[in-house]
């Protein structure tokens, strides 16, 4: 092999793309050529450069809000182009709004109650510890394995309803790994995965009942530790079996950020 | 295949590659505002030609792919606007690549030096350098995307990172590319 067939490897070669038939002879060639050995330095300090830096541009989150806003104005579109009408009877829509305002009041009255209160919750405080079991023991803790909540948050568009907040502490020791759909207190939520040194923190999102903004509640059984917070319309169950002082520092990371 | 079937299909295919398409906008287009412009444009295109996207194709190509074209039509226009002088043809050779000395990037190169040295390259060798060293593609995804032979795409890798070693060994000026 001469420098010039050598040249034309190095880069296939750096990009793993070099098949064995010709990696054979381009690492005898390089063995023993002083300049050709040089070439390909140079770009290893080259790729080794652009690794190190965070080059990447990360999408605005107002762009992937507008564009998924966009998106069902296509569908709808798509629908009245197919001729597809609407076969709701008018009187539906009376007792349909009918039936929503029940639902509301009803949920208002149990809130007062202090139904979804976490007060009296503990029912739900153990629903919380058995879904942070559930999800360590099926192995099923990931749907999105991804420490990038520019991956995590879209990921969940279109399984629910609303738009999680997601962060990522990882320069605090709290690493997102991921998230995944969970069912917690009767409705579909968000589950954003966290790794502190070997723990596992489950952290569920749901949209609040009150939109009130309320301070960390702790909770402990089984050697557990969950807490509650809401805030900015959101409520947050965060479980995990590291210590409580951690998890409260995790949690104040999560409310501090926002 | 109904429309709520087809939504929910492209919304989980497609949504979690949005970081990539903007990645990928952003660099061709060079500023924040057209990159917007061209990731919802190639968005809603996408939703359109969803139909003929096959299971078993790879998702990030076929987008990027849309990407690309999408970005590509007020590229060329700009181009003939600037009359930027077209790179020479594809066949040339690495320009005399021997005599680099190892390793001698700048001590400085900061992300703003180093963004500004691949933004300096001409559109085709960026976008390899892009879709390789920052998207992870294979060359096959990379001559998928681009739509030009693997031999093309291993060629414009090795001029595109020549030159910016260049640039950022602070051999060559960031105006006389």
């Amino acid at each position: 092999m001469n420098c010039q067939e050598c040249h034309d490897f190095i880069d296939p070669y750096i990009d793993n793309e070099l098949d064995i038939a010709a990696a054979i002879p381009f690492q005898q060639h390089l063995r023993d050529c002083s300049l050709c050995q040089q070439l390909l330095e140079s770009r290893q300090a080259l790729r080794a450069l652009l690794n190190k830096l965070q080059l990447r541009f990360e999408v605005p989150d107002s762009l992937s809000r507008k564009i998924q806003s966009a998106l069902p104005a296509a569908t709808a579109s798509a629908r009245q182009r197919s001729g597809g009408r609407s076969v709701i009877p008018w009187f539906t829509i009376p007792l349909a709004l009918a039936a929503a305002l029940a639902v509301v009041f009803g949920l208002q009255f149990l809130n007062q109650r202090g139904m979804f209160a976490p007060s009296g919750g503990n029912a739900l405080v153990e629903e919380v510890i058995s879904c942070h079991v559930r999800s360590l023991l099926a192995l099923h803790l990931l749907d999105v394995p991804s420490t990038d909540q520019h991956t995590v948050k879209p990921w969940f568009n279109g399984k629910l309803r609303y738009s999680p907040p997601v962060q990522d502490f990882t320069a605090q020791g709290f690493r997102l790994i991921g998230g995944r759909l969970d069912y917690l207190n009767g409705r579909e939520v968000a589950a954003l995965v966290y790794q502190r040194n070997k723990h596992i923190i489950n952290l569920f999102v749901a949209p609040s009942e009150s939109g009130r903004t309320e301070a960390v509640q702790s909770f402990a059984k089984d050697g557990y530790n969950v807490l509650h917070w809401d805030r900015d319309g959101f409520e947050f169950w965060a479980a995990s079996d590291i210590n409580k002082e951690e998890l409260t520092a995790f949690a104040d990371l999560e409310m501090k950020q926002a | 295949m109904n429309d709520e079937y087809t939504r929910a299909r492209f919304e989980t295919l497609m949504l979690p590659l949005m970081n990539d398409a903007y990645n990928m906008a952003r660099w061709l287009m060079k500023n924040q505002e057209d990159a917007e412009d061209m990731v919802q444009e190639s968005y809603l295109k996408a939703f359109r030609f969803f139909a003929s996207f096959h299971e078993g194709t790879n998702c990030r190509a076929w987008l990027l792919q849309i990407i690309r074209n999408t970005c590509y039509s007020p590229l060329g226009a700009r181009k003939l606007r600037q009359k930027e002088v077209p790179i020479e043809e594809e066949a040339g050779q690495v320009e005399d690549p021997s005599p680099l000395p190892p390793a001698r990037l700048a001590k400085k190169a900061t992300v703003e030096a180093v963004r500004e040295a691949i933004e300096a390259l001409p559109v085709e060798f960026r976008e390899a350098i892009v879709l390789r060293e920052l998207e992870g593609l294979s060359y096959k995804e990379i001559s998928d995307v681009t739509r030009v032979p693997l031999g093309t795409v291993m060629s414009r890798l090795a001029r595109g990172r020549h030159q910016l070693y260049l640039i950022l060994s602070e051999r060559k000026e960031l105006g006389h590319l």
